[in-house]
C-alpha cells in the first residue's frame, strides 16, 4: 500500500516514518510539508493512504482534501485539534493524536487494510468517494449513496441521506469522473443515481419523469430521453 | 445555590418550623394537663378543652409574631435593640392570654393563694387578685420570650451554615477560574507538539532530546508557578522565552529564525510575568506557523527616557489591513498591564503592514 505523510513539522514526519517501519506493507512514497506541495504530489504519486496533519501553514488538512480529485484513505494526525476532528459527521474516519501511540497506529492501519481489501478494483478515473466541506461540517461522501446531483451556479448540491451538502465544483467537470453505469445526466441541471429510481412516468408535457425513492421527481430532457430508455431498458 | 434548589430548601425550613411549633406548644399543653390532673385533681375534659383552646391561640399568635418580626426585619437589628423588642413583644402577646386565662379553669394551675402563703406571707391577701393577674401575664410573657429566643437562635445558626456553604462555593469557583487560566496558559497545542518532537528526537539525536526535556520542564515550571500579578525582570522573562523558542525551533527547524537585540540596561526593567511569552507565542502561532517557509522573529528592546520599549516583529500570511481579530491572550495581557501600571504602560499590535505584525510594549522603568 502506497502512503504519504503530510505534516509541516520535520520531526513529526521522521517520527511517523520510524513508527511505520514496523509495517513493511506500508510503502512511504512521499512526504510534504504544506498543502500546496502535497496536492501536486498526491496527483502524481496516487497514494492509497494519507497521514494528514490538520493544522498546517497555507491551508488545513481539510483544505487539501477539498482540492483533491483522487481521494485516498485518510488517517488524520493531530496534536490537539479536538474541535477540528469533531467537525466530522461520520465516525468512519480515523485520527491519531500526537505523540502517536504505536498500538493505536496498528489498529488504524488494520482498519485501512481491510477496507482496502474489500474495495473492488476500478478504473482509476472513476470517483468512488469525495470529501465535502460545507460551512463548519465535513463529510467523506461515498458517491454510490448519492441520489441526485444538482447544479447550483458553480456549486453542486448533493442529495445524500439526510444531508444536502454543497460541493465547490462545477457539475460538468465532476460528470466526467462519475461511474457511467450508475449516474445519468437527466437534464442540464441534474444528474441522477439510477439505483435510486423508484418509477418512471410520462408527464403531461410528454416528457419522462423519474421518481426517486425519497419522492423527488426529476424531469428527463427531450435530448436524453432515448438514451434513458436504453439505460433503463424501457 | 441555584434557582432549582431554592424552593426545596425553603420547603425544608418551613417543615422544620412547623415541627418545632407543634412540638413546643404540644409540650406546654401536655405538661399543664398532666400537672392539672395529677397535682390539682381537676376535671380533665374541661381542662383539656381549655388548654387546647388557649394554646392554639398561643400558636396562632406566635405564628403571627413570626410574620411581624420578618416584615419588620428584626434580624438585622443590633442585639440590644432586639433584646428589648423581644421583651416588649413577649408582654404584648403574653398579656391578653394571661388575662383571659384568669377567667378560666386554668387559673387554678397558678394558684396565687398557695403561692402567697408559701413564698410571700408579708403580702396582703387583697393583693392576691392583681398579683394573680400579674403572675399569669409574666408566665405567658416568658413563654413568648423563650419562643422568640429559640426562633432567633435558629435563624442565626441557619444563616451561619449557609454563609459557610457560600464560602466554600466561592472557594470552588475561584479554583475553577484559576484552573481555566492555567489551562489557557499551558497551551495544549504547544505542549503536545513539543512532546511529539521529543519523541522523535529520542531516536534521531538523544542529546538534543535531553536538552528538549529540560527546556520543556523549565517552561512548564515557569508557567505553573507564575502568579497573575507577579513582576519579573525582562532578563528573567527572556530566559524562558529562549527555552520556549529553542523548543519551537526543534519543531519548525529552518522555518524559524530568531534575532534578539536586548541591551543589558533594558534587561533589568520589571515587566508582568508571562507577558512577553504570550506575545512570542502569538507571533509563532499566527505568524511563523502559518507560513510554509516560516520567517524571522525579531525581539528587540530599548530603554529610553525611563521607558522600556519592547518590539516583537514577525512575518504573517498576507491579509488585508484589519482592526478585528484581537485574541483573548492580548486583551488579557493588556488588562494585567493596566492593573499593575495604570495608564503608564501600553501594549499595541500593529497590523498596518500587510505581511508583518509588530507587537509594541511600553513599560515605565520605575513602577
Amino acid at each position: 500500500m502506497k502512503a504519504m505523510i503530510i505534516d509541516d513539522e520535520p520531526p513529526a514526519r521522521r517520527e511517523l516514518r520510524r513508527l511505520l517501519a514496523d509495517f513493511p506493507w506500508v510503502e512511504i512514497v512521499g512526504e510534504a510539508g504544506n498543502v500546496e506541495q502535497a496536492a501536486g504530489m498526491i496527483e502524481s504519486l496516487t497514494p492509497d493512504l494519507l497521514f494528514l496533519d490538520i493544522q498546517m501553514p497555507g491551508g488545513s488538512g481539510f483544505d487539501l482534501l477539498t482540492r483533491l480529485e483522487h481521494l485516498p484513505a485518510v488517517i488524520f494526525t493531530t496534536a490537539h485539534d479536538e474541535h477540528a476532528v469533531r467537525a466530522f459527521e461520520v465516525d468512519a474516519l480515523d485520527y491519531l493524536l500526537k505523540p502517536i501511540d504505536p498500538a493505536r497506529l496498528a489498529e488504524a492501519l488494520t482498519r485501512v487494510k481491510s477496507a482496502h481489501a474489500e474495495r473492488t478494483p476500478r478504473p482509476d478515473d472513476v470517483l468512488e468517494q469525495i470529501f465535502v466541506r460545507d460551512g463548519a461540517r465535513c463529510w467523506f461522501v461515498p458517491l454510490r449513496e448519492v441520489r441526485l446531483l444538482s447544479s447550483e451556479g458553480n456549486y453542486i448540491r448533493l442529495s445524500w441521506g439526510k444531508a444536502n451538502p454543497l460541493l465547490g465544483r462545477a457539475l460538468a467537470a465532476l460528470e466526467q469522473r462519475l461511474d457511467p453505469n450508475r449516474f445519468f445526466r437527466a437534464n442540464r441541471r441534474q444528474i441522477i443515481n439510477l439505483d435510486f429510481i423508484e418509477n418512471v412516468e410520462l408527464g403531461v408535457n410528454g416528457r419522462l419523469h423519474a421518481q426517486l425513492r425519497d419522492g423527488t421527481e426529476v424531469e428527463i430532457s427531450r435530448r436524453q430521453t432515448r438514451l434513458f430508455k436504453v439505460k433503463m431498458s424501457i | 445555590m441555584n434557582d432549582a434548589e431554592q424552593p426545596i430548601a425553603q420547603q425544608k425550613s418551613q417543615l422544620v418550623y412547623w415541627i418545632f411549633q407543634l412540638t413546643g406548644w404540644g409540650v406546654i399543653t401536655l405538661g399543664r394537663f398532666i400537672g392539672g390532673v395529677t397535682v390539682l385533681d381537676l376535671a380533665w375534659p374541661r381542662l383539656l378543652l381549655e388548654l387546647v383552646l388557649v394554646n392554639t391561640v398561643g400558636l396562632v399568635l406566635s405564628h403571627w409574631l413570626r410574620d411581624f418580626v420578618r416584615r419588620n426585619r428584626w434580624r438585622a437589628l443590633p442585639i440590644r435593640k432586639l433584646a428589648w423588642r423581644i421583651f416588649v413583644a413577649s408582654f404584648v402577646c403574653g398579656a391578653p392570654i394571661g388575662i383571659v386565662t384568669q377567667f378560666t379553669y386554668l387559673s387554678a394551675l397558678v394558684d396565687p393563694e398557695t403561692f402567697l402563703r408559701e413564698y410571700a406571707p408579708a403580702l396582703q391577701f387583697q393583693l392576691a387578685l392583681p398579683f394573680a393577674f400579674a403572675l399569669e401575664i409574666v408566665n405567658w410573657a416568658l413563654v413568648f420570650m423563650v419562643w422568640l429566643t429559640i426562633y432567633f437562635t435558629a435563624l442565626v445558626v441557619r444563616e451561619h451554615r449557609s454563609a459557610q456553604l457560600k464560602q466554600s462555593e466561592l472557594a470552588r469557583a475561584l479554583q475553577l477560574a484559576e484552573l481555566r487560566l492555567l489551562k489557557s496558559q499551558l497551551n495544549p497545542h504547544f505542549l503536545f507538539n513539543a512532546l511529539n518532537t521529543v519523541r522523535s528526537l529520542i531516536g534521531d539525536n538523544p542529546a538534543r532530546a535531553q536538552s528538549a526535556v529540560t527546556r520543556l520542564a523549565n517552561t512548564l515550571r515557569y508557567t505553573l508557578s507564575s502568579r497573575h500579578d507577579e513582576l519579573v525582570t525582562l532578563a528573567q522573562e527572556l530566559d524562558i522565552v529562549t527555552d520556549y523558542l529553542e523548543l519551537e525551533s526543534m519543531r519548525f527547524e529552518d522555518r524559524l529564525r530568531i534575532e534578539r537585540d536586548v541591551p543589558a540596561s533594558a534587561a533589568s526593567v520589571y515587566i508582568p510575568v508571562m507577558l512577553l511569552q504570550t506575545l512570542v507565542e502569538n507571533a509563532i502561532k499566527h505568524g511563523i506557523a502559518e507560513l510554509p517557509r516560516g520567517g524571522l522573529l525579531r525581539i528587540s528592546a530599548v530603554l529610553e527616557n525611563e521607558m522600556l520599549n519592547v518590539e516583537i516583529e514577525n512575518p504573517r500570511p498576507f491579509a488585508p489591513i484589519s482592526a478585528a481579530g484581537e485574541g483573548v491572550g492580548l486583551s488579557n495581557a493588556r488588562d494585567r498591564l493596566r492593573l499593575l501600571f495604570g495608564t503608564r504602560a501600553t501594549l499595541d499590535l500593529d497590523l498596518s503592514k500587510p505581511t508583518v505584525a509588530t507587537a509594541r510594549l511600553r513599560v515605565p522603568q520605575q513602577r
